[in-house]
């Protein structure tokens, strides 16, 4: 099966010689920094599949959502000079409103006058461009810039990978913030009633869901965890108003992991990460861009509902 | 005794298509109402612009003395209306326990959440068994079971059924009814949508039929029972 190989490219970094210590160092190092991507991937992911298990619409908004959040902190911080403990909330309540206002004012508008889901993803598409539009309006998003990190960049070695205390904070919230809400959506009430509309939204309002509301709540806390992905990240990176691009590593984890499984989500988020990083330092960095693909192809090929879909079923219409 | 519901001239339309028109009926506190008519009549129809599922273009409803025909559908739940809608309409993936505590997601009183537990595994022991299973899995007659045991954990005054013998064997839905009885004697006001007219007329006092989305026919359930174009038309002669 010859279907997706690879073009040689010139740079090898691994021959038939490569010592078996280099590749021990080079795959710690891949899995480090595969684990610290992956964290935002992994975020990134949640926020569109816990959107698509409960409204069934991909929202192609979500990289922009994040990208503005990164833009709302930047300016907040460096441009308005406000404490970080003001930036910091000020930004996740932006996220969750803008959110929540659009799910309200947009997509329930449109839900009303046309039934295809279709309308709703092309309003979703239009709320991208609106975010990459305004961003590009104001400016700050014309010179690349870093947001300044909070915690220490030095670097200290886990077992023979190199990574800083930003990367293991990273990781950590990451982490953090995907445990509460797996406890939030799984074992509270208000989870309970997120799951039931996204099993049966007739059945739930029979029972006194207000699917309105749930439907703000369930997109703005999408947001609050895109934008914490943002904030994670952007010391990282340099920021521009094309930085929402990384969605479709976020989209590709949410086909790994089944596309409606939660802990799916997470796990292909690292999934993604790891498998960019070791192409990257197996294979060639100009090949990292067909991780995604690959990871998708394999997992897909192996197991069509993905790692952690349910079987395969015909959508009732 | 006072009509616990009362509508009132109602009409409801999906787009173009004129599902109601001009529909009244009532339901005294205390009473089985059953509302028949064959497939597509109108009858869930009906139950929906009471549950506030489906908008009414005209008319009102009432319930408990207040005009509910532009609430919220969750505000006619806290307010006691409960459907059990027909169709298995179960939350599939989550426990059986899971299902009925959505059933008292309006409720916070965990006293009275705890004691209609115990109610609903009394009416129905089959679930107390079944708890940790998933809902999907359930056969069809426990999936109606869960479905009328849901709604009774809201805390209902008045219950809407939809069709509860639907696809259940004939043992089945006698026990169902059986329990239906049961309820209503234990003080639960029930408005039954059946297509099964013999069983729905044996067990309701008054019956509304639905035709076209028109009120064709009501009156006393004994007598139309002997009527006979009902007869011929629902009880097969
Ligand atoms: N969601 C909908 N969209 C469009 N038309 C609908 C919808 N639901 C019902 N209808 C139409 O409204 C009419 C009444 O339907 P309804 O479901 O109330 O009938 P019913 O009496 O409950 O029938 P059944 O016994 O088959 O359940 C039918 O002509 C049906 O096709
Ligand atoms: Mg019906």
């Amino acid at each position: 099966m010859a279907v997706f190989a690879l073009p040689p490219f010139p740079d090898l970094s691994i021959g038939p010689d490569m010592d078996l210590q280099l590749a021990l160092i080079f795959l710690q190092q891949g899995i480090a920094s595969g684990l610290v991507s992956g964290s935002v991937y992994a975020l990134l992911a949640l926020a569109i599949v816990v959107i698509f298990k409960t409204s069934d619409v991909p929202n192609f908004a979500q990289g922009e959502v994040f990208m503005a959040a990164g833009y709302v902190a930047l300016y907040l911080f460096v441009f308005q000079k406000m404490p970080i403990w003001v930036v910091l909330p000020a930004t996740l309540v932006v996220a969750f409103l803008a959110m929540a206002l659009f799910r309200r004012f947009v997509l329930d508008q449109v839900a009303k006058s046309a039934k295809d889901l279709v309308y709703l993803v092309i309003a979703t598409l239009g709320l991208s461009y609106v975010l990459k539009g305004l961003v590009r309006r104001t400016g700050f998003g014309d010179t690349p810039r870093s947001f300044p990190a909070l915690v220490p960049t030095d670097s200290i070695m886990i077992g023979q990978a190199s990574v800083t205390m930003l990367d293991l904070a990273i990781f950590g919230t990451a982490v953090t913030v995907m445990a509460a809400f797996f406890w939030m959506f799984n074992y509270t009430k208000t989870g309970r009633a997120m799951r039931a509309v996204g099993m049966n939204p007739k059945a739930a309002q029979l029972v006194g869901v207000d699917l309105r509301r749930c439907h703000m709540l369930i997109w703005g806390l999408s947001g609050v965890i895109s934008a914490i992905a943002a904030l994670l990240i952007s010391p990282k990176i340099l920021m521009t108003a094309d930085m929402g691009s990384i969605v479709m590593l976020a989209f590709a984890a949410a086909i790994v992991g089944g596309f409606s499984s939660l802990p799916g989500a997470v796990v292909g988020g690292f999934v993604i990460g790891i498998v960019e990083n070791m192409v990257g330092l197996f294979i060639s960095s100009r090949a990292i861009v067909l991780a995604p693909f690959l990871a998708i192809l394999i997992v897909l090929v192996l197991r069509p509902q993905g790692l952690f879909g349910g079987k395969l079923t015909i959508k009732k219409v | 005794m006072a009509d616990l519901l009362e509508i009132d001239g109602i009409s409801a339309a999906y787009g173009r298509i004129q599902a109601l028109s001009e529909v009244s009926l009532k339901v005294p506190e205390g009473a089985i109402v059953a509302l028949l008519g064959s497939n597509g009549a109108g009858k869930s129809t009906t139950l929906n612009t009471v549950s506030r599922l489906v908008p009414v273009t005209k008319g009102r409803i009432r319930f408990a003395g207040e005009e509910i025909q532009s609430w919220a559908s969750h505000k006619v739940v806290s307010a006691g209306v409960l459907q059990v809608p027909e169709g298995r309409e179960v939350f599939r993936d989550m426990s059986v326990r899971e299902n009925l505590d959505m059933g008292a997601y309006r409720r916070s009183d965990a006293a009275g959440i705890r004691r209609d537990l115990d109610r609903v595994f009394e009416y129905f022991p089959k679930l107390q068994e079944r708890l940790q299973q998933k809902a999907g899995t359930l056969s069809g007659g426990e999936q109606q079971m869960l479905l009328i045991g849901r709604a009774l954990m809201a805390g209902p005054r008045l219950l809407l059924l939809d069709e509860p013998s639907l696809g259940l064997s004939p043992v089945l839905v006698q026990q169902i009814f059986a329990i239906i009885e049961r309820l209503n004697k234990d003080g639960l006001t029930i408005l039954l949508v059946e297509q099964n007219a013999a069983i729905a007329l044996g067990c309701s006092t008054y019956a509304y039929i639905l035709e076209n989305g028109e009120m064709a026919l009501e009156g006393a359930s004994a007598q139309l029972r002997q009527d006979d174009s009902v007869r011929r038309t629902y009880l097969g002669g």
